[in-house]
């Protein structure tokens, strides 16, 4: 910061006008190998394309980071990437820019791959894994994750309602097609939390997509509910570690403009740039991506290419229902929270 | 009178003006007034019976539709579904419904909920500017739709909170009982060998909290060195599990705190007069007695600022709880995080706060208070 006010000042002495624009493009994700490729292949592909410096952060999708750059008027980053209801919510509390559809190609999305505020980036999962070198034969599925007595050991589970709730109906037996429906319902939450209850005690709870790696690799946990992505590049480093894919839950992250945002045009267009089939093609070629925009994610030789991509397996796993968690997410995620800390 | 005025200004600046603030916070309601002001001001002038009339519901419709347009309805939705389960929902789809005048009629056939007169009720209570909403709430209270103060179903807070002051009554506790023999000894110490074993105290406070954290997880994991010592020494058979649990939380707490304990009673206990534990000898009292009745007393104020210090530290930590202890060994501090970084809910997070802090200064009083009374009494 220093550094720059201190060029700034250099610039303003030396009597050369500057532009208007304040600061650089940048552009806010959530970090890991994903991001590492993704400034090579989208966001230095645009600066490459446009002649516009791209700077990219890193942040845990925390939106009150946002929501106060907003409120305070004060807006540091221009292009962020979210997930899915926190974009919902906070496109209805204006923390985010309706999507310029005139920039950006609307029709290019796969379907749920653009909303008022937003437009579909990749797509990510979890799903159920083990360490076959520690663990020969571990569950199968949800049911048998949560049979204490068959599969003894710590189980690796996501500290929140979100996804947690949705896999403890169903090891409770609940058909997929069926979670939502039930656990809209007050009958179906108090299940889901006790089935919960039947397997507290064995139970790790992760924080960040990191963990249920280090937890299972360090033989501290048995099994783990983790990010498909980051799994998948841990077996390909020759960790075995079998992915279920029958134990998916699987959505959509969406990048948006920051309300507000100084370089907002620009904004639209490095989304309209990243979400175009091109850079995602070669992107693709280093990273495992599952993209919204149907072009390259209906693509037969990059689905080859990816086993592990989550649009080869969409069909098998649970889609995470975005309106159900910003409708019901205060109140579940408020209980959730009430009942790990008993 | 002036000399005072320093000490004056920063209780003001860094104990009072705080405090008022997270009162404010607890209390302050601004959503339903900033969001539908003419729907506020009409609720605020009806009388509370049966239902509102027409223009009431034309308000909020037509408010409500501006707000959602606008973008500027997600934080009243987000309020009101806090006191009542189901209000975002109701809100929202009625922002964006296409219901036509008379809304009387309309918003009931959306959503029967708008002809339940419980509705109306909450969004009257939030139409004032103030509620106790959230300092109920975290003292395990709630509201019924007519207002009148109820017991919670569920009572997670009030448990957390005797959790997190046992947590750090316990954490500060063992500091004192690891801490004093560990201040003596430095204080008996020739000056070079002072300097050295101070150093060692010190060396913890330059390393930051994750990675000392981090380094107790790769050493009481399954599969690290403790375990392996305890399994190759034939102590056990197979591994502890130590991580998440009550335990490791207070090693590692206890290890991050240490220094704070130790600084304060070791500065008291450089300056007592050694002479007076061999007067008492030299009168012929035993060792017990010279601790009790001289040492003791005379390094109190030292203990007393060490054992404040580390119960006050203890009782805001969450994040090594959060990495070391498993669901039942999180603190409050998490939940107050939880409120103000990630649900956006600061009147919850300032209620937590000012519990928190009630709790934290009634238990510190308590304590000093039988602390006195047992140090007059062995005295």
């Amino acid at each position: 910061m220093r550094y720059r006010s201190l060029l700034a000042g250099v610039a303003i002495v030396a009597g050369l006008a500057l532009p208007a624009m304040a600061r650089e493009l940048t552009v806010v994700g959530f970090g890991g190998g994903f991001q590492d490729n993704a400034r090579k292949h989208l966001f230095q592909g645009y600066a490459t394309a446009t002649g516009t410096k791209v700077v990219d952060d890193v942040y845990n999708g925390e939106v009150a980071r946002i929501a106060a750059m907003v409120k305070a008027k004060d807006i540091g980053w221009d292009v962020v990437m979210v997930e899915a209801p926190e974009l919902v919510r906070g496109c209805q509390d204006g923390l985010f820019e309706r999507m310029d559809w005139s920039v950006v190609h609307k029709d290019k999305f796969v379907p749920g791959g653009t909303t008022t505020c937003g437009a579909g980036a990749v797509g990510w999962g979890v799903a159920l894994f083990w360490d076959e070198a520690r663990t020969p034969v571990g569950p199968k599925n949800y049911t048998e994750l949560f049979d204490v007595a068959k599969f003894p050991g710590k189980r690796v589970l996501r500290s929140g309602a979100k996804m947690t709730l949705e896999i403890a109906l169903m090891a409770d037996g609940v058909a997929p097609g069926e979670v939502y429906a039930a656990l809209a319902t007050k009958a179906g939450q108090d299940r889901a939390f006790a089935k919960l209850d039947t397997v507290k005690p064995t139970v790790i709870w992760w924080k960040s997509g990191a963990q249920p790696l280090q937890l299972v690799g360090s033989g501290e946990a048995a099994y783990a509910v983790g990010y498909v992505g980051r799994t998948a590049n841990a077996a390909k480093d020759g960790a075995k570690y079998p992915l279920l894919w029958n134990t998916l839950l699987y959505s959509f992250d969406f990048w948006t403009v920051v309300k507000g945002a100084p370089n907002a045009t620009e904004g639209m267009k490095l989304i309209e740039y990243m979400t175009d089939a091109g850079p995602l093609r070669a992107l693709a070629g280093d990273w495992a991506v599952s993209p919204a925009t149907k072009a390259v994610a209906d693509d037969p030789t990059i689905k080859a290419k990816n086993p592990g991509m989550v649009a080869n397996h969409a069909g098998e796993g649970l889609s995470i229902d975005t309106d159900f968690w910003v409708q019901y997410g205060d109140d579940l995620e408020k209980r959730f929270a009430a009942w790990a800390a008993r | 009178m002036l000399l005072t005025l320093p000490a004056v200004g920063l209780v003001v600046v860094a104990l009072l003006l705080p405090l008022i603030y997270l009162l404010c916070t607890a209390v302050r309601d601004p959503e339903l007034r900033a969001t539908l002001p003419r729907t506020a001001a009409m609720l605020r002038a009806w009388d509370g019976q049966g239902l509102p009339d027409e223009a009431v519901f034309a308000a909020l419709v037509e408010e409500a539709r501006e707000a959602a347009e606008g973008q500027r309805i997600g934080g009243l939705a987000q309020r009101l579904n806090f006191e009542r389960t189901g209000m975002r929902g109701l809100l929202l789809r009625a922002a964006e419904s296409e219901v036509a005048a008379p809304y009387a009629m309309g918003l009931p056939a959306l959503d029967r909920n708008w002809a339940d007169p419980a509705v109306w009720h909450v969004l009257r209570r939030a139409s004032v500017g103030v509620t106790p909403l959230y300092l109920l709430r975290a003292v395990d209270l709630d509201m019924t739709a007519e207002g009148d103060v109820a017991v919670m179903a569920e009572r997670p807070f009030l448990p957390l909170l005797s959790r997190t002051l046992w947590i750090a009554g316990m954490v500060t506790l063992l500091c004192l009982v690891i801490g004093f023999p560990v201040a003596m000894s430095i204080a008996a110490m020739p000056p070079m060998w002072a300097r050295v074993a101070l150093g060692c105290v010190l060396v913890p406070f330059w390393i930051s909290i994750i990675v000392r954290t981090t380094a107790w997880f790769v050493l009481l994991q399954r599969e690290g060195p403790v375990n392996s010592v305890l399994m190759a020494l034939g102590l056990v058979d197979h591994p502890l599990q130590i991580m998440f649990t009550r335990f490791a939380v207070y090693l590692a707490m206890v290890h991050v705190l240490l220094p704070f304990a130790v600084l304060p009673m070791l500065s008291v206990m450089r300056r007592i007069d050694r002479r007076f534990a061999r007067a008492a000898a030299s009168l012929g009292a035993p060792a017990w007695r010279r601790f009790v009745r001289v040492t003791l007393p005379l390094a109190w104020p030292g203990v007393r600022a060490g054992g404040l210090i580390v119960f006050m530290l203890a009782s805001g930590f969450y994040i090594t709880p959060a990495l070391m202890g498993g669901g039942g060994d999180q603190m409050l501090g998490a939940f107050i995080a939880e409120y103000a970084t990630a649900s956006l809910n600061w009147g919850m997070a300032a209620a937590l706060g000012l519990m928190l802090m009630a709790g934290v200064a009634a238990v510190t009083l308590a304590g000093l208070g039988l602390a006195r009374l047992a140090l007059g009494r062995a005295a």
